[in-house]
């Protein structure tokens, strides 16, 4: 797997020279804080997900669930009077709920997360688009707040600092305690980790519960970045978010992978789309190489897999540790 | 007239482990050939060699008289040869006649499906066997037997000339029973011959008309079923020079750990369990695949958790709703699928042996990477582990160092009741020892152990008390040096006088 | 009986649906609104029964809106060039055959998981139409117009057309060999292989069937308004894969009938003049869709669980 980085890095260090190359002004100091902004709520959703790849579950409505924590943050502070950290904590708490009623119906009643996340995917959405009846935005927050998402702090844009410790918590949470064990066991064998006695619902629990806490701090950062906070927010960002997951060499099927090649991932894509627009492309082509360079990465990790079945069969012998049946 | 089959000298070995060892085998036009044999005598490899699953490293396969090289799954089904698993490969969301349909129709795509034509067939072949199935049914919605049975069906319809049986009564009612041997008495008449697998001796004596003993991979007689006697029979299955030695006992039992008292589990079959199982004793738990063992050892464990009676803990009764409980009160299980609950291949060494006890190990939930490689490798030294290191993947092991993996994964909860699942399966005779060896230390140290085998030497050499158990609950007890045939028949539920 | 439950269940719940409306809002009953509501639920009754027999095959779909955009503009330009409509169908199957084999490649030949596929593919084809239209209408020929019948005839057309590949597709779901191959792969894969159905040849089938479904239902729609909307088919995969997952099709694959199909596209379609008859807003629709396919996957879940034990 640290060869899946080391050519992931390598992409990058690419790009980056590729881009400094053709746009001119790619390399500042500027375009890098601007590429950290863009990126930082598409960031938090990869890093959040990783944990749920990782146990090989998928969750689709991380993107919607930011925009309707986006509106009810709106909507908290605006028409229910809250001061904006009353609203913020609520909306977390409301993103901890969303992602609670995932983890309900995956890691209680065994649905398949697929399915349970395409309905609250639509759930969401269909929410925040209610609640806005479709047209309603919220604006006009205090200058203070928007400097969460506009403004610097430390040297670095004021967002960057929360992704920084999400980041650092999610690679501790799955690198450096016993959480990431037990995803990497669910991912690998479901049952298997069940009879070593790790509590499989509760860790399940804590993936989805943590993507929602997250997708609302993520609104609110977007909301501070545009200034504004709208029923759309969000549309598209799970796919960024699994494709940079996918690229950092988190395998789909569960167990492998890591928060640094999510990180990787991200960075990959950000740098991408922010260098297109500097090379003056069109801003739908980076759309496409991400969904290609998806496709790539996938079909990148199937490969071996494929070879190894193409070659010619030999009698293989029976592996001594199968399983039971008597002779 | 040349018989269906014929294997000569038929060798085949997987690595070390030499399944079977020059078997000859032999099956009539119009036979019911039985194959006897304990778990590991041979049985299965034999039966796949036969449909083509493993080329067989040595001998000949005549079918027909004639002799076949290469014989492959497909080219074994259109040489008429069926197999009926214990393990349908049905579609359970298809009806039992689309079912038997997709198995013998043509595999064209733009045919017309007759679905009262394939009823019709359906409930003929059905009829033949005398199975009360609706072919509308769903598959899903059929018991494990009555799956079987449409099994049984796909074979008739495919018209084999050969078809192999293996346990085909293990899970059926007396009713099914009889409906299942009608069956093979028809297909005698018409000229099939049976390859019947089952340890039910009287069943055996009732259908077949030959028997054949397979023992460590080897013939060691074929006779006419009229020729012969069961006693006979099980001393062909289980004589045998002890080649494995068992560490001699040498402690006396302690205090009572755990006693069972009508314990049961509706869902897995287990009933009216009494057990006691004492400090520094290892309880050897035998019987056939089908007896419950495992059953029980998961009710213990509280995978399936029991309904009825009750678990007594020193002394205490507990309730053991699920594997965390189970290992706070000191239970430890190794389980007998090593692939699927054992160790994980993907996984360090390290993480495997570790996983059961992470709260322990791990305080707050940090990883120490130095306390767990302290203990992996004090466990990797005293199980004699052979691996490239800690941070080898559990993949890269054989399956006997597996096996000790998983056994420190168990250990390392520090139990005080140690469940073994079929410890040595798959293991080679060296790495057996070794572990004999660490589990008769394991009860010197003060452990209760629970070990299930499906090897009866083995659990003659290794338990201080045999305990037999048949059709989800035990009917037999015995103290060391019981005789290996007493256990068996108790396993077979023959009644102990019988006719020398 | 008990094995049509769940069909009958929604039928059921659709009948309720329309006395309700028939007695509080009888204006729902007028033919033209009503004629001209089924012609638009058409396109999405095919596309439906397509993400059907995908799902029936253990697999999913969600580029499909997508597609149906970038079949709808291919159309729509073809026409524009003066093709003959026969040759237009021919394309625009053709485009999303071909779109669908890409996907199915990607599935069967590389075992990849057909929901990261297809959303791959969502987005390069969405993305790519906008690039290339970069948003703009396309106006079509007059004659193009509900295939220059008149209004209620197109509609009546159209609406025929999409019954008759219902039941084609219906009849072929309980009659056609290939199809029943389709139920079995998606029940037991393995079993199918041993079988010898070859199911990476029937995944890619399918796919390719689902694409050159999309690209009909995409003409369809096209005929149906003077000029060609680019964003056309927005959020068309989730109301097909509702309208599926409540007509009783499942997920895992084996199992589900199109007639159930049937009344769930029925059921959604009026979901939403439902709630504007009972002046409930219609921005609710979305969240009402993903409830719906919430309630079915749990009723689904909470049955398999009783049977189970």
């Amino acid at each position: 797997m640290l060869r899946h980085e080391t050519i992931l890095l390598l992409v990058l260090v690419a790009e980056w020279f590729y881009f400094n190359a053709v746009g001119r002004r790619f390399g500042t100091l500027d375009n890098t804080f601007d590429i950290m902004r863009h990126s930082a709520e598409i960031g938090l959703l990869a890093l959040v997900m990783t944990p749920i790849i990782l146990t090989g579950g998928i969750d689709l409505s991380v993107g919607s669930l930011l925009g309707l924590c986006a509106i009810l943050f709106g909507k908290l502070w605006r028409d229910a009077g809250m001061s904006l950290p009353m609203a913020a904590a609520c909306t977390l708490l409301i993103g901890a709920g969303a992602g609670g009623l995932n983890a309900t119906l995956i890691a209680g009643l065994r649905l398949p997360a697929l399915i349970v996340t395409l309905g609250t995917y639509s759930l969401f959405r269909g929410f925040a688009e209610a609640i806005t009846h479709g047209v309603d935005t919220f604006t006009n927050f205090p200058d203070s707040f928007l400097a969460l998402g506009q403004q610097h702090f430390a040297g670095l844009p004021t967002q960057v600092w929360f992704f920084l410790v999400v980041a650092i918590g999610v690679w501790l949470l799955v690198h450096r305690m016993t959480f990431g064990r037990s995803f990497r066991a669910i991912g690998f064998a479901p049952e298997g980790a069940r009879f070593a006695g790790l509590p499989v619902e509760r860790r399940l629990v804590l993936a989805y519960v943590l993507a929602g806490f997250v997708a609302a701090l993520a609104a609110i950062i977007y909301t501070a970045r545009l200034g504004q906070a709208k029923a759309d927010a969000g549309t598209g960002y799970e796919l960024f978010a699994i494709t940079a997951v996918v690229l950092g060499g988190t395998s789909i099927f569960g167990g492998v992978g890591s928060v640094h090649g999510t990180l990787l991932g991200v960075a990959a894509i950000a740098v991408l789309n922010n260098g297109l627009v500097h090379a003056r492309q069109p801003r739908e082509v980076a759309g496409m190489l991400t969904g290609v360079l998806l496709l790539v990465a996938l079909g990148a990790s199937a490969l071996p897999k494929l070879l190894a079945k193409l070659r010619p069969p030999r009698h293989a012998p029976a592996p001594l540790s199968s399983p039971t049946h008597p002779s | 007239m040349a018989p269906l089959l014929q294997l000569t000298n038929v060798t085949k070995s997987f690595g070390a482990v030499r399944a079977l060892r020059g078997v000859s085998f032999a099956l009539q036009p119009g036979e019911v050939h039985a194959l006897l044999g304990e778990n590991g005598a041979g049985k299965s490899t034999l039966i796949k060699v036969i449909t083509g699953a493993h080329a067989p490293d040595d001998g000949t396969i005549e079918i027909g008289g004639q002799t076949i090289t290469h014989l492959s799954p497909n080219k074994a089904r259109t040489l008429g040869i069926a197999c009926i698993y214990q393990q349908p490969a049905l579609f359970p969301d298809l009806s039992v006649a689309e079912n038997i349909a997709l198995r013998l129709e043509r595999t064209s795509l733009l045919h017309r499906v007759r679905r009262s034509q394939r009823d019709t067939h359906a409930r003929e072949l059905l009829h033949r066997i005398g199975a009360e199935i609706d072919p509308a049914a769903e598959v899903r919605s059929l018991s494990m037997p009555e799956q079987q049975l449409v099994e049984i069906a796909c074979a008739l319809g495919a018209g084999a000339k050969i078809v192999i049986m293996d346990e085909p009564t293990a899970s059926l009612t007396q009713k099914e029973q009889h409906l299942l041997f009608a069956v093979v008495r028809d297909l005698r008449t018409h000229g099939v011959g049976v390859i019947y697998i089952s340890h039910r001796l009287e069943e055996i004596f009732a259908l077949a008309d030959r028997v054949t003993v397979l023992r460590d991979g080897e013939t060691v007689g074929t006779n006419r079923v009229d020729e012969i006697n069961e006693t006979a029979l099980i001393r062909m299955m289980v004589g045998r020079e002890v080649t494995a030695i068992y560490p001699p006992a040498r402690n006396t039992p302690g205090e009572t750990r755990l006693a069972l008292r009508g314990l049961g589990c509706a869902a897995s079959g287990v009933r009216g369990i009494d057990l006691e199982l004492r400090a520094g004793e290892i309880v050897g738990l035998a019987g056939l695949v089908g007896a419950g063992r495992t059953e029980l050892a998961q009710t213990l464990f509280g995978l399936t958790p029991a309904d009825a009676g009750e678990i007594q803990l020193g002394g205490q009764t507990v309730r053991i709703d699920n594997p965390r409980t189970a290992v706070a009160h000191g239970i430890a299980y190794v389980p007998e699928d090593r692939r699927r609950h054992g160790v994980i291949l993907e996984m360090p060494i390290a993480a495997n042996i570790t996983m059961a006890i992470h709260s322990q190990i791990f305080p707050g939930g940090w990883l120490r990477s130095a306390a767990e490689r302290k203990l992996t490798l004090d466990f990797m030294r005293d199980l004699e582990v052979k691996a490239a290191g800690p941070q080898a993947p559990g993949g890269s092991l054989s399956g006997g160092n597996q096996q000790k993996v998983a056994l420190a994964r168990w250990l390392a909860t520090q139990p005080r009741l140690l469940i073994l699942d079929e410890p040595t399966q798959g293991v080679d005779v060296g790495a057996k020892s070794e572990i004999y060896k660490i589990i008769r230390q394991l009860a010197a140290e003060g452990l209760a152990v629970l070990m299930i085998s499906s090897d009866l030497p083995e659990v003659l050499g290794m338990s201080d008390r045999v305990v037999v158990m048949r059709g989800g609950t035990i009917v037999a007890e015995y103290p060391r040096g019981a005789e290996a045939h007493e256990v068996m028949a108790a396993a077979l539920g023959q009644k102990q006088r019988e006719a020398a | 009986m008990q094995k049509y439950s769940r069909e009958l269940t929604v039928a059921g719940v659709l009948a309720a649906l329309l006395l309700v409306l028939a007695v509080t809002a009888p204006a729902f009953y007028e033919p033209q609104p009503l004629l001209s509501r089924l012609a638009r639920e058409a396109p999405t009754l095919v596309v439906a029964c397509g993400i059907a027999l995908v799902m029936v095959t253990r697999q999913i779909d969600i580029s499909i809106g997508a597609l149906f955009a970038v079949c709808g503009v291919s159309a729509g330009l073809l026409a524009s060039a003066g093709w003959p409509l026969a040759a237009v169908l021919a394309a625009t199957v053709f485009v999303g055959a071909l779109v669908g084999a890409i996907n199915g490649v990607l599935v069967a030949g590389l075992r990849l998981p057909s929901i990261v596929v297809t959303l791959a593919t969502m987005v390069i084809l969405r993305e790519g139409l906008r690039w290339w239209q970069q948003g703009a209408f396309i106006n079509l020929p007059d004659a193009w117009q509900w295939f220059g019948l008149s209004q209620k005839g197109g509609q009546i057309t159209l609406i025929g057309c999409a019954l008759v590949i219902l039941a084609v597709l219906a009849w072929a779901s309980r009659h056609l060999a290939g199809v029943r191959f389709l139920y079995a792969v998606g029940s037991n894969a393995e079993a199918a292989r041993l079988a010898g159905l070859r199911p990476q040849w029937m995944t890619l089938a399918v796919f390719v069937f689902m694409g050159a479904l999309t690209g009909g239902a995409a003409l369809m729609n096209v005929v149906q308004s003077p000029q060609v909307d680019p964003k056309s088919g927005t959020g068309l995969e989730l109301n097909a894969i509702a309208a599926a997952v409540v007509g009783g099709v499942a997920v895992s694959g084996g199992r589900g009938n199109l007639w159930g199909v049937f009344a769930g596209v029925l059921l959604l379609a009026c979901i939403n003049p439902a709630l504007t008859y009972l002046h409930v807003e219609a921005y609710w629709e979305k969240a009402i869709q993903g409830a719906v396919i919430l309630l079915a996957v749990i009723f689904d879940g909470l049955r398999n669980r009783r049977n189970l034990s």
